[in-house]
């Protein structure tokens, strides 16, 4: 088993409110790894802490209390940070709003080289190999951000990212701004990258079809636990925690017959993080909510496969809902409804996409 | 040319008996910006939709489409400085194109109505929010002050919203996301409007209070029986909670049909290609997608506009607008070569 390249251990990080005692508890005590070349999807509601992990993990944030160690060395104590630099980077949100508008895109990508007194000779060359990985042509270097689409913007902001050759990119809700489309090919672009490259990302994000693509594990917070974590695949397939199977039940995929069917629903929203309960987080919202939820906190229970679940009813939840890979099925259905072809048009078509129609078949799970 | 026709067949008329009357008709709609040079921009043509009482069509496509200027020139408020230049919108027997401002002023709110994304923009946080939906029914109603407040109270009860008594005090900045989105719901259906438009209503949601307010609009539709346009860029949202989906492509609807028809058999081939980059597929994308697209402009305007995308363009689709024919009852597809099965 190679040695994780990122390990979290125990991470807290309270921010006090100013002008009163209170204090918003954003992350209480996550534990997890991610290990080379590997994706790690974090998902959960708005409000669960997702993007405070990710910007402890890059330094931008001191956690209150626990571990961050990469590459088995501390990254939180700040003498270290600048060893860091440039081998763990960030991909934003909105692109439009994380390029200076007044600077041309070819500045914007070699930034970070400056920061690293990376030589000019060979920042030029960085560039190029940078935006050429993430698919640009280089005449859009002397173009501003507002001459380019949403998709072409995120791949600027991608090339950025990776031009200091980081070993782990943390992307933050890196689609959700984009149209479907455009989020497809920027999904593409960063499993092409990691293939290529070995990076490792972790994923943040709320779009849990996305996530169950993308991710080899995954992990889902609420109000800054993680309440469950194992394989993707299996996690999405048989979640056992009653917040994973809420979530999961409320994604609609673009198939009327297929939906997540099951007996826990959640009611209400997520509770405030400035007074968390006592017991389990989720106690008022769990359908299957027991006298001991209320009263303590489930400990990590680790079950078969690297999977670990806080849920002291995780065995019925379990037994409640059978089996079934939804996402599996969805897909399989897509190939079967969408994977037509007529005959008699596709060769002559004046469109027709060249060779590279069928390369990359089988490649994709 | 005219999606009316199928639609007596549809299933939302089989499951829900209504009579064939559509609630609200539109016919070959057209909105143009005009342009300081030369001739006027079109962002919508040929529009054509009919919605019967209690129906939920959806309207999907991606951002510049054209999606928000429809709802928008729906309501007779197009945004500045289009104009709607040709076609009409007839709501319950007359033409709203036709209508004085003064008269489609009192119809928006009442019988028309419209819920929007960013609930906090919507809302003023100067005023409780019980406040705000109660001047409503107020205003459109002409009913008392007492009247008013037991009918909000009434509306805060019916999106769901815990204590109502109490939250009818609150002000706008004291709710979460998805407590504001309920609020500007229960402004939008407090005078039971016949036709509710929702403009990208969930789409800063997270998934779980999502899946909650969809099932409330839903109910709500159902119950007072509107009409309702849901306008979205997530598909998946229209698999279902829709009876129809629509979709809509540089200003015109490409493919209009029953919901199971859609998604069993989409026939166009931006439909196709759209769904297919929901799958998660390379390979299903990469097959209906056409690599490094130059977008070429069509000579006199002619020919379908999506050509320079589609893998399966030929000659015929430069030089002629593409039909809009009826594959099975209700789907209705503007390609010359639709995939059928």
């Amino acid at each position: 088993m190679t040695a994780p390249l990122l390990e979290v251990t125990e991470l807290y990080k309270r921010f006090p409110i100013p002008g009163s005692r209170a204090v918003v508890q954003a992350v209480n005590g996550v534990s997890f790894e991610i290990r080379p070349g590997e994706t790690l999807g974090l998902v959960g509601e708005s409000g669960s802490g997702k993007t405070t992990v990710g910007r402890c993990i890059l330094g931008l944030l001191t956690p209150s209390n626990g571990s961050v160690r990469f590459q088995g060395r501390d990254v939180t104590l700040g003498k270290r940070r600048s060893e860091l630099r440039g081998k763990i980077q960030l991909v934003f949100q909105e692109p439009s709003e994380c390029l200076d508008p007044r600077q041309r895109i070819g500045n914007s990508v070699e930034e970070p080289l400056i920061a690293l007194d990376v030589r000019r000779s060979e920042r030029r060359a960085r560039v190029l190999e940078s935006i050429d990985m993430v698919g640009l042509d280089e005449s859009m270097l002397r173009l501003y951000p507002a001459e380019l689409s949403a998709g072409q913007q995120q791949r600027v902001g991608i090339a950025r990212a990776m031009i200091t050759r980081p070993q782990l990119v943390v992307l933050d809700e890196p689609t959700s701004a984009l149209d479907p489309t455009a989020r497809a090919e920027i999904i593409e672009l960063l499993q092409k990258i990691q293939a290529e490259l070995g990076t490792s990302y972790l994923f943040i994000s709320h779009d849990l079809s996305t996530v169950r693509f993308v991710s080899h594990r995954v992990a889902v917070m609420y109000l800054g636990m993680i309440v469950e974590q194992g394989d993707a695949a299996e996690v999405f397939a048989q979640p056992v925690h009653p917040y994973s199977v809420g979530l999961l039940s409320a994604v609609l995929l673009p198939n009327p017959d297929i939906k997540y069917e099951t007996v826990v629903s959640l009611k209400g929203e997520i509770p405030s993080p400035i007074n968390l309960p006592a017991g389990c987080y989720l106690a008022s919202r769990c359908p299957l909510v027991v006298d001991r939820c209320r009263a303590e906190m489930p400990p990590a229970e680790k079950l078969d496969g690297g999977h670990v679940v806080h849920c002291f009813r995780h065995r019925e939840v379990q037994a409640l809902d059978s089996t079934t890979d939804t996402f599996t099925r969805f897909q399989q259905e897509a190939r079967r409804i969408l994977g037509v072809v007529p005959a008699e048009l596709a060769p002559e078509s004046a469109n027709a996409p060249s060779a590279t129609r069928h390369e990359t078949e089988g490649r994709q799970s | 040319m005219n999606a009316l026709a199928g639609e007596a067949n549809g299933p939302a008329n089989s499951v829900r008996e209504t009579s064939a009357v559509p609630l609200l008709a539109v016919r070959g709609l057209r909105v143009e910006f005009p342009a300081a040079m030369g001739p006027n921009k079109v962002v919508l043509q040929d529009i054509s939709l009919s919605l019967l009482p209690g129906e939920i069509i959806g309207v999907v496509g991606e951002s510049g489409a054209g999606k928000t200027t429809l709802a928008r020139s729906l309501l007779g408020l197009p945004p500045v400085p289009s104009r709607v230049t040709a076609g009409e919108i007839v709501f319950r027997g007359s033409d709203l194109r036709k209508l004085k401002e003064s008269e489609l002023q009192r119809m928006r709110g009442k019988d028309l109505s419209m819920v929007v994304p960013n609930p906090r923009g919507e809302l003023n946080p100067l005023l409780t929010i019980g406040r705000q939906i109660a001047t409503i029914a107020q205003v459109h109603l002409s009913i008392g002050r007492k009247e008013a407040r037991e009918k909000a109270l009434d509306m805060l009860k019916a999106v769901q919203i815990p204590d109502p008594t109490r939250r009818f005090d609150a002000y706008p900045h004291e709710l979460s996301g998805g407590m504001a989105q309920r609020v500007v719901i229960a402004m939008a259906l407090v005078c039971s409007p016949g036709f509710v438009i929702s403009d990208d209503a969930t789409s800063g949601l997270d998934v779980t209070v999502q899946a909650q307010i969809l099932d409330l609009m839903r109910t709500l539709a159902e119950k007072q029986r509107s009409a309702m346009l849901f306008i979205t860029r997530d598909v998946g949202i229209t698999a279902h909670f829709c009876d129809r989906v629509a979709v809509i492509y540089a200003g015109q609807i490409m493919e209009v049909a029953p919901r199971q028809a859609f998604f069993f058999a989409p026939s166009h081939p931006y439909t196709i290609m759209l769904l297919a980059a929901f799958s998660h597929s390379a390979d299903l994308r990469r097959r209906w997608t056409v690599p490094d697209v130059r977008r070429r402009a069509l000579p006199g305007g002619r020919g379908c506009s999506y050509v320079d995308r589609c893998p399966l363009a030929q000659g015929k689709c430069r030089t002629e607008d593409p039909p809009f024919v009826e594959l099975t009852p209700g789907h209705f597809s503007r390609c010359h070569f639709p995939v059928v099965r």
